[in-house]
């Protein structure tokens, strides 16, 4: 028994719920190749390339450089990718093996289930994040200038916020998938847009204000300035605005998970 | 004195699977401790009734109760008191079998300590104990079914499901799972057994009900549902009448007297009971006896019989699908007995490393 375990047992967590979120865990966690390598070497690539080859042309955007301004976008893309992946490819690939059969004959609730497979793809995008988070303090921090942290209260809020919102999604597409290439067209469609035109890469200031007011109904828009004000102190959007939002939406959808697997929603027949 | 409610109570139980009826209003009970075999041919509805029962398929309508909870209000109890073994090899890949069957445990609540052990004790149980560093998909056929049965007894389950269990295993394997099973309903615990294999209901059951596109056709114990077969009483005579005199005239369980040369053959019902009624006659009529032999009527016979559609075929369209030879050495290709569209069993075409 380790004494992650004997901390669970003391907190009186229900034994139920705990072994399943290590058991979630522990399937990302003993495959780094899978996992955590793969974002590693992107954003290497993303620094070199956005960053460095392409960021000196750039010069600066509000006032830092242009490798900087990207990082809290690229920490983004990481951890809601990696949150969004997570949460479907576990239960979609429990569905499709059948194996997931072991949690539903099981007596947890559904609340329990799904928190467990919400918390366990979220802690995997706060973990990306955070990777991706130190390897820019690194590149960033040997190149140009030290990385900042000014609101480091709200940084946390939004990562954990951003990773809850993209595991409760990844649920649903899990549930909604009828096969493997679903959950790509989900990532490809649908993620990746979101984020490519969710100010990562520019700023909002550079578009016309029609394409202004679009981008704000991107809720990446919320999330990538929400992380860029935890690193940078500024923002295009209210933060606290982008939080109440960000908040309520993934109450909305974490609702909708656990309404889906008491329906038995791509569960049962 | 309040009376503990059957393990099952089942009552008018539905499932509709859009214009497909699965199960048509099922209602038994299985008394807790008892083995209960569900016979039926291939999409009688088997599959279904044991996955509604512990969530796996929602029902339409009817009520299913397992120790007196009903499997939806209830469906927490309900869990924690099953075993599944299921047809379909739906295991965890991507851990070792042992550390599988500690994470089902802990499922259950079983605190991480105790799930080590009680998993070492199931594997060892099972003789697959030197796997438990192995995934399952390492595993050799028989092990596999084995370890089945090691993951639907990690949780120390009050009502033990066994979905086809013997299905594509060797005979050794078959015998020391039928010693296993019968070990464990001794110690009390409830069993319901979905079998192809007559020889086997008919070993181990204390009763079984016959289920036929989605309808209970009987729920007897074995020996009664062989009563309702009829047997056949061969006579050899020494020598033969002229005319075959008017014998068990009267007994409404006799339905034919047959004479070809020396050879007389009555077909009845309790053919056991008639014989020495028999016997009576053919010596008061001084007619010698030379050899008499009584040919029991079959489970399989019985069940043949009650699941045979007015095309005279069984359910299943084949009899070859009602096994009786228990011991003949199986293969995997009759695991084929779901009859809900997750028996398709699928396997991720990446291996499932994302």
């Amino acid at each position: 028994m380790s004494v992650v375990d004997r901390a669970a047992a003391a907190a009186g967590v229900p034994t139920g719920f705990y072994t399943l979120v290590k058991r979630e865990i522990l399937r990302y966690v003993r495959r780094p190749k899978n996992t955590f390598i793969p974002p590693f070497i992107t954003n290497v690539l993303y620094f070199s390339v956005f960053g460095v080859v392409l960021g000196s042309r750039v010069g600066e955007i509000i006032g830092v450089p242009y490798i900087l301004f990207i990082l809290p976008g690229l920490v983004v893309l990481g951890a809601v990718s990696n949150a969004f992946e997570n949460a479907s490819f576990s239960i979609f690939h429990g569905r499709w093996n059948e194996y997931i059969d072991e949690t539903l004959t099981s007596p947890l609730s559904y609340t329990q289930m799904v928190w467990a497979y919400l918390l366990s793809s979220a802690l995997r995008g706060v973990l990306v994040g955070t990777l991706i988070g130190v390897l820019g303090f690194f590149i960033i921090g040997g190149l140009y200038q030290p990385v900042p942290v000014e609101q480091p209260l709200y940084l946390v809020a939004f990562l954990l916020v951003i990773t809850m919102l993209f595991s409760s999604l990844g649920i649903v597409g899990g549930l909604l998938a009828e096969d493997f290439d679903d959950l790509t067209m989900m990532n490809q469609f649908l993620l990746r847009p979101l984020v490519f035109f969710g100010a990562v890469f520019y700023s909002l200031e550079d578009l016309t204000p029609l394409l202004q007011d679009i981008s704000l109904l991107n809720p990446m828009v919320y999330m990538v300035n929400g992380v860029r004000y935890g690193f940078l102190g500024v923002s295009e959007v209210d933060p606290q605005l982008s939080l109440g939002l960000l908040t309520g939406g993934t109450a909305v959808v974490a609702v909708l998970n656990v309404w889906l697997f008491k329906r038995g929603y791509g569960l049962t027949d | 004195m309040s009376q503990s409610p059957p393990a099952l109570d089942i009552d008018d139980l539905r499932k509709e699977y859009d214009d497909v009826t699965a199960l048509d209003g099922v209602s038994l009970t299985v008394p807790e401790g008892s083995f209960f075999g569900l016979l039926g041919p291939n999409g009688a509805g088997k599959t279904t009734f044991i996955n509604i029962l512990v969530g796996l398929v929602r029902k339409s309508g009817g009520h299913a109760r397992v120790f007196g909870h009903d499997v939806e209000a209830d469906y927490r109890k309900t869990r924690n008191a099953i075993g599944l073994a299921p047809q379909e090899f739906n295991v965890d890949r991507f851990f070792p079998i042992r550390e599988v069957l500690e994470h089902k445990a802990g499922y259950h609540g079983i605190p991480a300590e105790e799930a080590q052990d009680r998993a070492d004790e199931v594997l060892k149980q099972v003789g697959i104990y030197d796997k438990r560093d192995t995934r399952f998909d390492w595993l050799s056929g028989g092990m596999k079914r084995r370890f089945l049965l090691a993951r639907a007894l990690i949780t120390d389950p009050d009502l033990l499901i066994l979905d086809e269990p013997t299905a594509g295993v060797d005979v050794q394997l078959r015998r020391d799972l039928w010693e296993l099973v019968t070990e464990l309903n001794d110690q009390g615990k409830t069993i319901l057994l979905t079998t192809h294999y007559i020889e086997e209901a008919e070993r181990l059951c204390d009763e079984v009900a016959i289920l036929d596109s989605g309808q209970v056709r009987a729920v007897a114990t074995p020996e009664e549902l062989k009563d309702r077969g009829t047997d056949q009483i061969v006579v050899e005579l020494r020598e033969p009448p002229a005319t075959l005199p008017d014998l068990l005239a009267g007994d409404d369980r006799v339905e034919a007297v047959d004479l070809d040369g020396h050879q007389l053959t009555v077909t009845a019902r309790n053919g056991g009971l008639v014989a020495p009624q028999l016997v009576r006659e053919l010596d008061r009529e001084g007619i010698e006896i030379v050899d008499l032999e009584i040919t029991r009527t079959s489970l399989e016979e019985v069940f043949v019989e009650m699941t045979r559609h007015d095309d005279g075929d069984t359910a299943a369209g084949d009899a070859s699908d009602v096994d009786s030879d228990a011991d003949a050495a199986g293969d995997d290709t009759d695991i084929e007995d779901d009859d809900s569209p997750r028996a398709e069993q699928q396997v991720a075409p990446d291996g499932g490393q994302r």
